[in-house]
């Protein structure tokens, strides 16, 4: 494996080289020394894009007071860096001081926003159920928080909870890494998920741009209501439209009675039919590995100290591409080689890989040591880091993402890499951003946003049928998406309104030719991402090694700390 | 008793090297590795926390903190052999239970009947839970077999697993009349007072002062923090913890105790006070964090059973309501760690023991020579399980060993047995410091 490039001179040098050679062609010349990936045509310089798609923020929770910290002695601070843009945050809208959600209409939870200190880290869940979303969201008031989302219920024994907790949001003083990573690199103080709903939509999202045509596999579950809170509700067109969680059909460890699958296509599709190079990692995705606390299968699990539990490191309703029979790997088989990874056949160019692009996390650090980087990687890190509140928390989230970045900024391969840092729904956190529906629905029952059984106005978007369908109210809710990149722009915060489609869209612009999946899918309408890079010429943004406890700005990369 | 745990109890004897030490030796010959929280400097949460826990002003009495009851100097329990301490504003209101340590309870999992929630969008209800557990035989409790997952209350602070969190469980004894005696709002005046006030604004904004609320909840968490950073309340340093690491031996006495601890035939202690380390390294609880009714005797030293229509139910109340229907529940208390046991002097949530001769006396007599444990109704008859209502009689255990027997049977330990046993939890005790190797 080559060395890390690690003086900033000589990685301007190549990546300016490179990008002179670009500028205003559609072709890239391949780097010296580069792997196959580098030989693949793409649109914008970027030859690896890593999506780590995280769990459960709302930009507010996360950003609230960005870039000013509370700065308490003894925590890790934050120090804003002079002409850091205004974002729209809590703070700069003024909702800090008076807001909306003292409503008494939210009973004893009404209060003010407020500060969660490192120390309590460990929060609740919090309710972020599709049509609760809706209700919290009140008509655009954003006002009804504690009363519809909001949970004070317990983690463990060291858990903070207090009503109204739904308002805590955490500053530079508990997300360090990702404040520093806003401040060095970009970051969209506009980013939505497509719908309002939790994880398994918003995988659904950010590889496919649709939650339409669902098939009901097991179990016997009726379409969602008021009294009755389901994963699904009758789409109006005949089919089922998935509006909450519900575990991935056949996959080994989908241990609910409750089962389903997707009928249309994702972006694994497309890029298998283009022949590129992609795969889905995943913590605990291995079966056959054993864990140091000598967990093992479907129940690998690792001790958060922070939640103070052992947490499943294998999350199925996590799984974007085992909810669709062409991308799905139900049995976890591994890949036939490390060669073979991001690939769909083995070295001989024919027989399957067993994989079918879906691998364990481990896998992905091991191609890309090997000189094998994919295109395109969807990561998820094991469960107790991936930032869901009830299980996991910002410090476990900060460790894993600082030490993936660390890692990925260490390869020669970084000059031609973008790591888009996503979530897959907001948790129900407040946030104060409210957009009109683009994508009405009117499901009697589950949607309420700005009425009974109203979401937005006029026509619902077309299906998988190419018919309007209910079941996808959206722009959902706001979460912070960050680009961390040498062609990142830096110090920059993007206003323009994109979704988690946007990936989608980005994928298919930089390697697809702007194919598009059809089917009503969200990318055909999803704004760009351009907005949050340069793609020159110019100067890298340089590269911001962390610290991955304390997210201080370390000088050097740290020791071989990877997994 | 079944044959086939008997068996398998044994070979788990000697696969702990219980069996083959020799006497003289004391070594563990099985040693692992064990775990510990690392001490770090406190956090400004955890100093304000440490700074609340020594308050007194906050009580009614101006003379009550935390550690007045849960005293630093016994690891964080009572000093005194009452059965529940003294409190009220004029200090002479008696509580109604013993106080609990509150050494080692971070690991504690939150309340719950069943297994543990994971990422569920609607966690069921207590009352699902309990109608999932309903149909499920319950499992006897006998060290070496390995009990499946029944859903049965586990978890939660307190003796009657009421609150989840350090932090809900500190603001009870504030506001409790016959403890702390405080209020909301007297509370939140005293922490605007406080020497240690200035901590407030740079931890939770400027506008905590102003939120009588959540200025509280926020003190609370704060004890709750101190609680679980200071390594002094889970240090894992018992002689045990290292004796179990190759670092300490056993006396003879505490060895036999320790094999008594873990025969079903005798103490059967472990079926409930968990002895084995997690696969991790994480040390031993000595608890399985369950609830169980064993049908203590009445304490007549604690003023509520003046009444005699007044009962302790424990998970049906009456210091918890939301498991009133539950009366499958009624008489069952939290398992308490056995940790530092041997520095306590009241025992079980009445407090009606003071020794642990005495509590292993009712281990060893409550079923095969109850006269010995219960007083004489008017009538000359034995009052078995005089502190449960008749009716809820039938949810005392008489399943787990030693609690499976009859009048008339032979004891399942001897008095020496119960003087092993006892040596064998002194070694359960926190500040042992092991010579150096």
């Amino acid at each position: 494996m080559r060395r890390p490039a690690l003086l900033f001179a000589s990685a301007a040098l190549l990546a300016l080289g490179a990008t002179t050679a670009l500028a205003g062609s559609g072709a890239v010349a391949p780097a010296s020394g580069a792997g196959p990936q580098d030989s693949v045509p793409t649109a914008t310089p970027i030859k690896h894009l890593v999506i780590l798609y995280n769990e459960n923020v709302s930009f507010d929770h996360y950003f609230a007071t960005y870039p000013t910290a509370a700065n308490p002695p003894g925590e890790p601070a934050f120090t804003a860096a002079p002409g850091t843009p205004r974002a729209d945050t809590l703070a700069s809208a003024g909702l800090l001081t008076q807001n909306p959600n003292t409503n008494p209409a939210n009973g004893e939870g009404a209060a003010l926003p407020f500060r969660l200190d490192r120390t309590q880290a460990n929060t609740a869940d919090q309710n972020h159920l599709y049509t609760a979303e809706q209700l919290a969201y009140d008509n655009g008031k954003a006002d009804l928080f504690p009363k519809y989302t909001g949970r004070a219920a317990a983690g463990g024994a060291g858990t903070f909870g207090t009503p109204g907790q739904v308002l805590g949001y955490f500053d530079g003083n508990t997300v360090t890494a990702l404040w520093q990573y806003a401040q060095h690199f970009a970051m969209s103080d506009n980013a939505f998920s497509d719908t309002y709903g939790p994880s398994t939509p918003g995988a659904l999202e950010v590889v496919s741009g649709q939650t339409n045509g669902m098939k009901i596999v097991a179990g016997s579950r009726k379409p969602s209501t008021l009294a009755a809170v389901s994963y699904y509700i009758a789409d109006g067109d005949g089919g089922w439209t998935m509006i909450n969680d519900v575990q991935p059909a056949g996959d080994a460890c989908s241990a609910s009675p409750d089962q389903a699958s997707m009928r249309g296509k994702n972006i694994g599709d497309l890029l298998n039919d283009g022949g590129i190079t992609w795969g889905g990692f995943m913590g605990g995705f291995d079966l056959t590995a054993q864990n140091p606390n000598g967990t093992t299968g479907c129940k690998r699990s690792t001790q958060s100290q922070v939640v103070g539990k052992a947490v499943q490191d294998y999350l199925p309703h996590h799984n974007w591409f085992q909810y669709y029979a062409s991308t799905a790997n139900p049995t976890h088989a591994q890949p036939a080689s490390v060669g073979a990874i991001g690939y769909s056949v083995q070295a001989d160019g024919e027989t399957a890989d067993p994989a079918n692009h879906e691998y364990d996390l481990t896998d992905f650090y091991a191609a890309v040591r090997a000189g094998n980087f994919p295109s395109v990687s969807y990561i998820k890190l094991p469960a107790y880091q991936d930032g869901h509140a009830g299980y996991s928390d910002p410090l476990d989230e900060q460790e894993g993402t600082a030490e993936l970045l660390n890692f990925l900024q260490q390869q020669a391969d970084w000059k031609d890499t973008a790591v888009l840092i996503v979530w897959d729904d907001s948790d129900g956190w407040y946030d104060h951003a409210y957009r009109t529906p683009s994508s009405p629905s009117f499901d009697a029952e589950a949607d309420q946003l700005n009425g009974p059984g109203t979401c937005g106005t006029g026509t619902p978007p077309a299906g998988i049928e190419g018919k309007p369908v209910n079941g996808r109210c959206g722009p959902g809710t706001r979460v912070p998406f960050l680009v961390v990149s040498p062609w990142a722009r830096t110090n920059h915060v993007d206003h323009a309104l994109i979704t988690q489609a946007s990936v989608v869209r980005f994928i298919e612009d930089n390697w697809l030719h702007r194919v598009r999946l059809g089917g009503g899918s969200f990318d055909a309408t999803a704004g760009s991402l351009e907005g949050l890079f340069d793609f020159g010429p110019r100067e890298p943004a340089p590269m911001l090694f962390l610290d991955p406890v304390t997210g201080a700005i370390l000088t050097a990369p740290p020791a071989g700390a990877t997994p | 008793m079944r044959r086939g745990c008997l068996i398998l109890a044994a070979g788990l004897l000697a696969l702990s090297g219980a069996g083959r030490a020799t006497e003289t030796d004391g070594a563990n010959p099985y040693p692992i590795r064990l775990v510990r929280p690392t001490a770090a400097p406190l956090s400004a949460m955890a100093q304000l926390g440490r700074a609340i826990f020594f308050d007194r002003f906050l009580s009614a009495s101006g003379r009550q903190s935390c550690a007045s009851c849960h005293d630093p100097a016994n690891h964080y329990a009572p000093t005194v052999g009452q059965p529940a301490m003294l409190g009220g504003a004029d200090l002479r209101e008696q509580g109604d239970r013993a106080t609990p340590s509150l050494t080692y309870l971070e690991r504690q999992p939150p309340f719950s009947i069943g297994p543990d929630k994971d990422d569920q969008d609607q966690p069921p209800s207590l009352n699902a839970m309990v109608a999932l557990g309903r149909d499920v035989a319950r499992a006897v409790k006998t060290v070496g077999v390995e009990a499946p997952g029944a859903p049965v209350p586990q978890g939660g602070l307190f003796w009657d697993g009421r609150v989840d969190t350090l932090q809900q469980q500190a603001l009870h004894p504030l506001l409790n009349p016959v403890e702390m005696a405080g209020s909301e709002g007297a509370v939140a005046a005293r922490l605007r007072g406080a020497r240690y006030a200035w901590r407030f604004v740079p931890l939770f904004g400027p506008a905590i002062l102003d939120d009588a609320e959540r200025l509280v909840s926020e003190a609370m968490f704060a004890l709750a923090r101190y609680q679980i950073e200071d390594v002094s309340f889970h240090s894992y340093t018992s002689k045990f913890d290292f004796w179990l690491e190759g670092r300490a031996r056993l006396a003879p006495a505490e060895l036999r105790g320790y094999r008594a601890f873990n025969d079903p035939l005798r103490g059967n202690c472990a079926g409930c006070h968990v002895d084995r380390a997690g696969r991790d390294g994480q040390p031993p609880r000595f608890t399985d964090g369950q609830f169980e009714a064993l049908g203590a005797p009445r304490n007549p030293a604690l003023a509520n059973t003046r009444d005699p229509g007044f009962f302790d139910l424990g998970l049906c109340g009456p210091f918890r309501s939301d498991l009133r229907a539950q009366t499958q529940y009624c008489g069952m208390f939290l398992t308490p760690t056995l940790r530092n046991v041997a520095m306590r002097h009241a025992f079980f949530h009445n407090g009606v023991f003071h020794s642990l001769r005495a509590v292993l006396d009712f281990y060893n007599d409550r079923d095969v020579a109850p006269d010995k444990v219960y007083p004489r109704a008017g009538d000359g008859s034995v009052a078995r399980f005089d502190d449960v209502p008749v009716a809820y009689r039938r949810n005392v255990d008489v399943e787990d060993p030693p609690f499976d027997r009859n009048p008339g049977d032979a004891p399942a330990m001897s008095a020496a047995d119960e003087t092993d046993i006892i040596a064998f939890l002194g070694t359960l005790t926190d500040g042992y410091r092991p010579s150096g190797r």
